[in-house]
């Protein structure tokens, strides 16, 4: 209303009152119009929450409340100020996220528990007669009724259900499941636990007390960078964005932080105040390169070739022609290069072996613990000696695991190179293998040749009656530069101009960057770090880790890092923020998510490979390892498809499994007592018999078939399933998309490992259970779905790599409809789990298969790659095959173990990355604070885990980064296999212990943990590596350092233990069948992110739209455009081998020739306005897609190379894909004039 | 009490084993008072036979497709008019506000403009009141007929009984706003596409039927960079 009527327009009353000596006066007229300001604004309660959504901003708002009804949201703006000379964090949140609040009441919400329909009728029909088990069995056991629903998923057919009734399907499910094929059989996904760390504990929670097996995401999102555990042993730790303004040099490298970042972006512009020089790397004029100094337009994938030419100019002019003292310094501690490299015979010629150790020479350096894990260099006075801090140094023994310049007590002068004539004993010719001749049509092919041999200086060393020839990495990493030393020999060169791999003149066909912008980039970006020791940063994303050889991408840039002294330097380092999520208390997070304190140890699973077998993408693989295989490998049985080296990985330990054995480990573990055998003897006799098989080796079994699955926080069918259609096929069996054929129809090359089976299996789960708030294309695909709170509805807590504070959701209004949160969902589970599982379980014994982890002291399990069942070795569980650990399972009882804190942290303690420490004191703070359970039972007396606040609490007790006590404590356990004092990070915050209640009322700062390599202090901000520059604490690799060259027999195998350039992957998506006539456009098909989307997700909502075009759309550059006919805005389809989309054009001189963008995970995309292609359904953007994986990433049981949790393993890159585009035929685009004649115009 | 809006209330509300066992309770009270005429009456207890004749499963299914799958057929009032945007949460603020003052407190976990909680409400309120409420509705409830019969849903009588009783004439342009979004069916899969594709947005009045000169004159000013030869163009028109 206007109430233009109430109001006086022409006149004003002269009956007036006045107050305050006539500066006021009362007027009469009505004022009911600024009710509806009043009413605009009005609320009874504000609350902090945030947005647990994966762009992890962890951005702080306000949320006002009326009537318990969220009205509106604003940001915070109270973050604790920054130290002086630093810009302050405000303000965080982004317009994206304000735009959230529609979420909470939009009609997309689930408002009750979904049961498809007709599983619900026949399970009640089952369920009238029957206990719960019985009647889950019944149905399975009925193929009729379990192809009723399982075929109709995705098909509508919802009913509602009662939260008593939803919850008793699931529990007898799983119950049956564990019973009938063992708990490894129940899967459970959900990604990014930083985003919302307690909802992810529940579940992940509940399936440990089962012993069912949580799932990774980051490897699985290829977010994770194996490069980094490679080079640090360290999943990804980064610098937080302030740091990005102590920066005196910022080369943004494939990432595009203004679009990305947003409530980070401030300090990239207030850095460029203070006078920071920024470089950017980006195939389009993004809104990064706008930023830039300086723009350099390298062709996508190409990356590690501009890397290596950065590289060459800053070994040049650094290393080589002038030492750069604080270089060469820096080197010589943190990095690899003094260490010897062994140089192998293969075929008469030279290459690149293993690091020499202590335990090749005679005498092994008097070294008795662990000298095949000790790495050597050359003392400049004493020769051969075994530096500090090599993991032979981090196990079995304390006080040596560090970075000081010492080995054996004494202090050491590390010689980088033996180039001096008296230094080497010969020059030698060492074969390195060469890939830029690889490379498709679509990218430059080099006709260098594929094995470059280039001169090295060597040391022959006496060894008993062996003659070892040894070179440091630093004299074979310039060679692999190519880099002339003065030794003469062919590839390499002193001339930028030279067209020899490395230079800037062979970049510059590669990659289209100029030789001489390249040089220059090179030139400064060195030089500020020589002049600021180490201040150079570079900031990177997805645009180089998303493809097949993204580790190429890594290690180039990581080397130039390193070359420089910038890792580990406030202002300085390696900033990957892809998939940036930093759970800050994770020590704190393990034992609640996974049960730690009942049991140990939980099941995980890397995604990729688990996803690859069981969406049967296996059978499907175009890529064989021959193509990515070294000329310079050594001698060994290489040809193997991929999925049979991911079957050695799991049989040697390296990689987990799920399932872990054909056999329910229940039945194994009950077949061993009988026995009277110790379960590993009676496992590992079994395996060698091969009476008992391992799952992996035949994974369409239908007794190693993931039977239930749950997801939860996730969007796995509608976004980040590649292979999507695989996993309708399949995994779901039901309506799919998949065109090709596999490989037995093809004639392809078979597995020899995998058990092939003819007809491959549709339909494996039995059961799955989506917990979304929205009705995803998951929920619409799953048999059950529950309806969880959103983000203004629960407590919780969220971290994130991008700042330094810990930050709470909080349920500032209740549940809307019937929804519950995530913690309260699998809290009823378990309980409902309780009731049901006495029909057909008890106190079970269960076996759990552990592969041998990174940070355990089995880590330097393997150093020669052996496999047992190939006769090379004894199977040893733990050292040459996974372990097999008794696992007591109380199921009657897993209620009660779900809500209460169990016993065993006080029993063995809590811990982390390889240091563990007494928490009996916070346990028992946690009993006072919680309240202990009173009721008789298994949990009586224990802290009590009632409420989602109580979960809270116990991460933020137990975390040293919110406990200063257990951050102390940490400290001092760390000190004792270091033998250095470290407390002096933690102490003066001991006292500090930061509480649920205290984050509500402000974001507090963590405190400096080991778990962590940066810290927070008053002094620099959080950056990367810092305790290991600055405390000495050495990187959680085999030479302890950071490690430029990788010596595990497959890196050498697979031609990666140097940096190379390697062209991106041949997917072979497209052929003669595939490819249309007069369809001639090829475009390199890539997926940023966006703009106009929360983060990867989220981009249904209207106001985001209405800032974008409106609709889906890809860029395409004008001269790609013009050769097909397209103009902007039309609408082009675009297609491979694995499906199609359509969407408009956005033609764009931004835009590099050659690709693509079409922005990542948009949800439904295609039939829009319909495909002319496929003329039948076809998906999402993961139509197009299939996993793909790589052997490197499967190593373990070495140092750094060995598995972790979203730690190592395979990863599904994405960025190697190829498409082509085609304007659609069909449409009217309104080009053409509507009346025919000029005067029926007028 | 207005019973038949409160057995409106009821029959919209998710089907169960009670609402089938009612049918007899909920035809009384249709046809209390002079509220509806008998032909709607009539259209009503044929839907309550329906519902009732109906295998319980395939009522829920149905019920659960229509209206809390298919977003343009939505029983929460603002959906249609506040879709997402912030100005629902203060609607819906005003809604509670109205019920407290009417003296009631609402207990269900439905939200405020859910369609069967008002109606409920509105059943203990005088007629005036009644007429108004459901009067301003009345373009959404005229909407929800138009979709609920061109799926030859009998729920269709349900919304054609409310704008009896509020006797107004829905604002034609109101309606055809809300008209102008395009059906779905959750069951079908490319309408499940369309539900959560980035569907077009449109600036300003629809191109499509946009006026004849402004037509023209975007089809001088076409002259895009790149252009397509002839050659092109014949082939795009094939």
């Amino acid at each position: 209303m206007s109430h233009l009527l109430d109001r006086l327009n022409f006149f004003q009353s002269k009956q007036l009152d006045t107050f305050s000596n006539k500066h006021g006066q009362t007027t009469n007229e009505d004022r009911a119009w600024e009710d509806v300001y009043r009413n605009r604004w009005r609320h009874d309660k504000v609350v902090r929450s945030t947005h647990g959504v994966n762009c992890t901003g962890s951005c702080s708002w306000k949320i006002y409340v009326k009537s318990g009804i969220v009205t509106w949201e604003t940001q915070q703006t109270d973050y604790p100020r920054t130290r002086p000379d630093l810009p302050n964090h405000e303000p965080r949140g982004c317009a994206r996220g304000a735009s959230y609040s529609w979420y909470l009441y939009s009609a997309n919400r689930v408002k009750n528990p979904l049961i498809r329909g007709k599983l619900m009728k026949a399970w009640r029909r089952m369920r009238k007669n029957m206990e719960p088990a019985a009647a889950w069995k019944a149905l399975q056991e009925d193929p009729v009724l379990r192809a009723s629903y399982v075929k109709t998923r995705g098909k509508g057919g919802f009913v509602r259900a009662t939260w008593d009734e939803s919850t008793e399907i699931i529990a007898a499910a799983n119950a049956y499941t564990v019973k009938t094929y063992g708990p490894d059989r129940v899967f459970g996904f959900s990604p990014i636990p930083a985003m919302s760390m307690v909802s992810y504990a529940a579940g992940s929670r509940y399936l440990s007390l089962l012993g069912g097996v949580c799932m990774s995401f980051y490897d699985w999102y290829c977010d994770l960078p194996p490069a980094s555990p490679m080079t640090w042993g360290e999943q990804t730790d980064v610098p937080e964005s302030a740091d990005w303004y102590n920066a005196g040099y910022l080369l943004l490298w494939g990432s595009n932080v203004p679009q990305t970042r947003t409530p980070d972006a401030h300090f990239y512009t207030e850095a460029r105040y203070r006078g920071t020089k920024s470089a950017v790397v980006s195939p389009d004029y993004s809104e990064a390169a706008k930023f830039g100094d300086i723009w350099l337009n390298a062709k996508q994938g190409t990356d590690a070739a501009l890397a290596m030419a950065f590289g060459h100019v800053i070994l040049r002019e650094f290393h080589l022609d002038r030492q750069a003292e604080y270089f060469e310094d820096y080197t010589r501690k943190y990095s690899d290069f003094p260490m010897l490299v062994t140089m192998e015979e293969k075929d008469g010629r030279m290459i690149p072996g293993r690091f020499l150790r202590a335990d090749d020479l005679a005498g092994k350096l008097g070294e008795k613990n662990n000298p095949e894990w000790k790495t050597i260099a050359w003392d400049s006075e004493n020769g051969l000696c075994a530096p500090n801090g090599s993991v032979g140094y981090r196990w079995g023994e304390d006080g040596e695991w560090n970075l000081e310049e010492r080995a054996k007590g004494k202090d050491t002068d590390l010689k980088m190179s033996f180039i001096l004539e008296e230094d080497h004993d010969e020059v030698v010719g060492v074969d390195f293998p060469y890939f830029g001749g690889e490379a498709t049509e679509n990218f430059h092919k080099c006709d260098h040749p594929d094995v470059l041999t280039r001169n090295i200086p060597v040391k022959k060393i006496k060894s008993g009656k062996k003659t070892i020839t040894v070179a440091t990495v630093f004299d074979l990493f310039c060679a692999n530069y190519g880099l002339d030393r003065g030794l003469g020999g062919e590839w390499v060169s002193k001339d930028y101009n030279d067209d020899i791999p490395g230079t800037p003149a062979w970049a510059e066909k590669i990659t289209g960057v100029s030789r001489d912008k390249i040089e220059a980039v090179a030139r400064e970006f060195a030089l500020n770090a020589e002049k600021t020791n180490g201040k150079s940063m570079v900031i990177l994303g997805a645009g180089l880790n998303h493809w097949y050889h993204m580790d190429m991408n890594y290690r180039g840039i990581i080397n130039m890092l390193v070359m420089c002294g910038c890792i580990g330097q406030s202002g300085g380092g390696w900033s990957h923020y892809v998939g940036q999520e930093k759970l800050r208390p994770q020590t704190g997070w393990q034992p609640l998510a996974f049960g730690l304190d009942w049991c140990r140890p939980p099941r995980h699973m890397n995604s990729t490979s688990a996803w690859y077998a069981h969406t049967d993408q296996f059978r499907y693989e175009q890529l064989s390892a021959n193509e990515i295989l070294s000329p310079t490998a050594p001698e060994g049985d290489w040809d193997i498809n991929l999925i049979d080296y991911n079957i050695r990985a799991e049989r040697m330990g390296w990689l987990p499994s799920a399932p872990q054995l054909k056999t329910n480990p229940l039945e194994v573990a009950k077949a061993a007592k009988e026995a009277g055998k110790e379960i590993p003897a009676y496992v590992a006799e079994q395996l060698k018999s091969g009476d008992l098989e391992m799952s992996c080796e035949d994974p369409d079994a239908p007794e190693n078939w993931p039977r239930n699955l749950f997801i939860w926080r996730s969007n796995l069918l509608g976004s980040s399933g590649k292979g999507h259609e695989y996993f309708l096929k399949h995994l779901l069996g039901t309506d799919h998309g998949v065109l090709g054929k596999d490989l037995g129809e093809e004639g392809g090359a078979m597995p020899k490992e995998a058990k092939w089976h003819k007809d491959a299996p549709k339909g494996k789960l039995d059961l799955l259970v989506t917990i979304d708030f929205r009705m995803s294309t998951t929920a619409v695909y799953s048999d059950i779905v529950l309806p969880t709170a959103s983000w203004y509805e629960k407590d919780d807590l969220n971290t994130s790599d991008m700042h330094p504070f810990i930050h709470p959701l909080q349920a500032a209004v209740d549940p809307a409809y019937e929804s519950k949160s995530d913690w309260e969902i699998f809290k009823s589970i378990a309980q409902k789990f309780s009731e049901v599982a006495p029909e057909i379980l008890g106190v079970e014994t269960d076996i759990v298969q552990l592969p041998i982890l990174h940070d355990t002291p089995a880590e330097i399990a393997q150093d020669q790659v052996l496999d047992w069942k190939k006769g090379e070795c004894d199977l040893i569980p733990g050292k040459t095959a996974p372990n097999y650990i008794a696992v007591e399972r109380d199921y009657p009882n897993l209620g009660k173990k779900f809500t209460s804190v169990g016993p065993l942290l006080e029993k063995l303690g809590n811990g982390g990355k390889g240091i563990n420490w007494n928490t009996e004191t916070e346990v028992h703070h946690l009993g006072d604070l919680n309240g202990r359970v009173l009721e008789d039972g298994v949990s009586k007396g224990q802290p009590k885990l009632d409420t989602a606040i109580d979960a809270a609490e116990m991460i933020l007790m137990l975390a040293p980064e919110t406990n200063g006590e257990v951050a102390v404590k940490a400290w001092n356990e760390l000190s004792k296999a270091t033998g250095r004092e470290h407390a002096h990070l933690a102490l003066p915050k001991e006292d500090e212990k930061i509480r649920f209640r205290d984050i509500a009322v402000q974001p507090r700062k963590i405190i400096s943990s080991p778990t962590w390599s940066g810290i927070e202090s008053e002094e620099v901000c959080y950056n990367a590596g810092y305790t290991n520059v600055h405390e000495l604490i050495p990187w959680r690799t085999l030479t302890g350092r950071q490690q430029l060259y990788q010596d595990h027999l497959w890196m050498r195998a697979f031609g990666e233990g140097f940096v190379g350039w390697r062209p991106p992957v041949d997917l072979k998506t497209i052929n003669a069948d595939i490819q249309d006539d007069g369809d001639n456009l090829i475009l390199n098909f890539i997926t940023p992110h966006q703009k106009w989307g929360i983060h990867s997700t989220y981009s249904d909502n209207l106001m985001m739209l209405t800032l974008n075009r409106g609709g889906p759309v890809v860029w395409i550059s004008e001269t790609d455009a013009k050769s097909a006919g397209i103009v902007d805005n039309d609408w082009v389809e675009v297609y491979n081998a694995n499906g199609a989309l359509t969407a408009r054009a956005v033609v764009s001189q931004r835009m590099k020739d050659g690709t693509i963008f079409m922005y990542h995970a948009q949800e439904k995309i295609v039939n829009t306005p319909g495909s002319e292609k496929t003329g039948h359904r076809g998906g999402i953007h993961n139509s197009v897609t299939r996993a793909t994986v790589k052997p490197t990433h499967m190593i373990g049981a070495y140092a750094h190379q060995s598995y972790g949790f979203n730690y190592y393993g395979t990863v599904g890159s994405n960025r190697d894909e190829f498409v082509v585009v085609r304007k659609m035929r069909k449409v009217d685009w309104l080009d053409t004039p509507a009346t025919q004649s000029p005067e029926a115009a007028e | 009490m207005l019973m038949p809006l409160k057995a409106i209330s009821a029959i919209l509300s998710y089907p169960s084993t009670d609402l089938q066992a009612a049918g007899p309770e909920l035809k009384a009270a249709l046809a209390e008072g002079d509220l509806l005429t008998p032909k709607l009456v009539d259209l009503l207890s044929r839907l309550v036979d329906d519902i009732a004749g109906m295998d319980i499963y395939a009522a829920q299914e149905r019920y659960v497709g229509l209206f809390d799958r298919s977003r343009t057929l939505s029983l929460n009032l603002f959906e249609h008019v506040h879709g997402e945007s912030r100005d629902r949460g203060p609607a819906m603020v005003d809604l509670v506000e109205m019920y407290r003052a009417g003296g009631f407190e609402p207990i269900a976990s439905e939200l405020p403009d859910h369609l069967p909680v008002l109606l409920e409400f509105l059943a203990s309120r005088p007629m005036a009141e009644v007429k108004d409420v459901i009067g301003d509705t009345a373009h959404i409830l005229e909407n929800l007929q138009t979709r609920l019969t061109r799926r030859e849903s009998g729920y269709a009588a349900a919304m054609a009984a409310l704008q009896h009783i509020a006797g107004v004439k829905a604002d034609a342009a109101a309606v055809e706003a809300l008209l102008s979004v395009p059906d779905e069916d959750p069951d079908d899969l490319e309408a499940l596409d369309q539900v959560w594709e980035e569907a077009q947005v449109t600036f300003g009045p629809d191109p499509a039927a946009g006026c004849p000169q402004v037509r023209d004159m975007l089809a001088n000013l076409d002259q895009p960079v790149n252009q397509p030869t002839d050659g092109n163009r014949a082939t795009a028109a094939e």
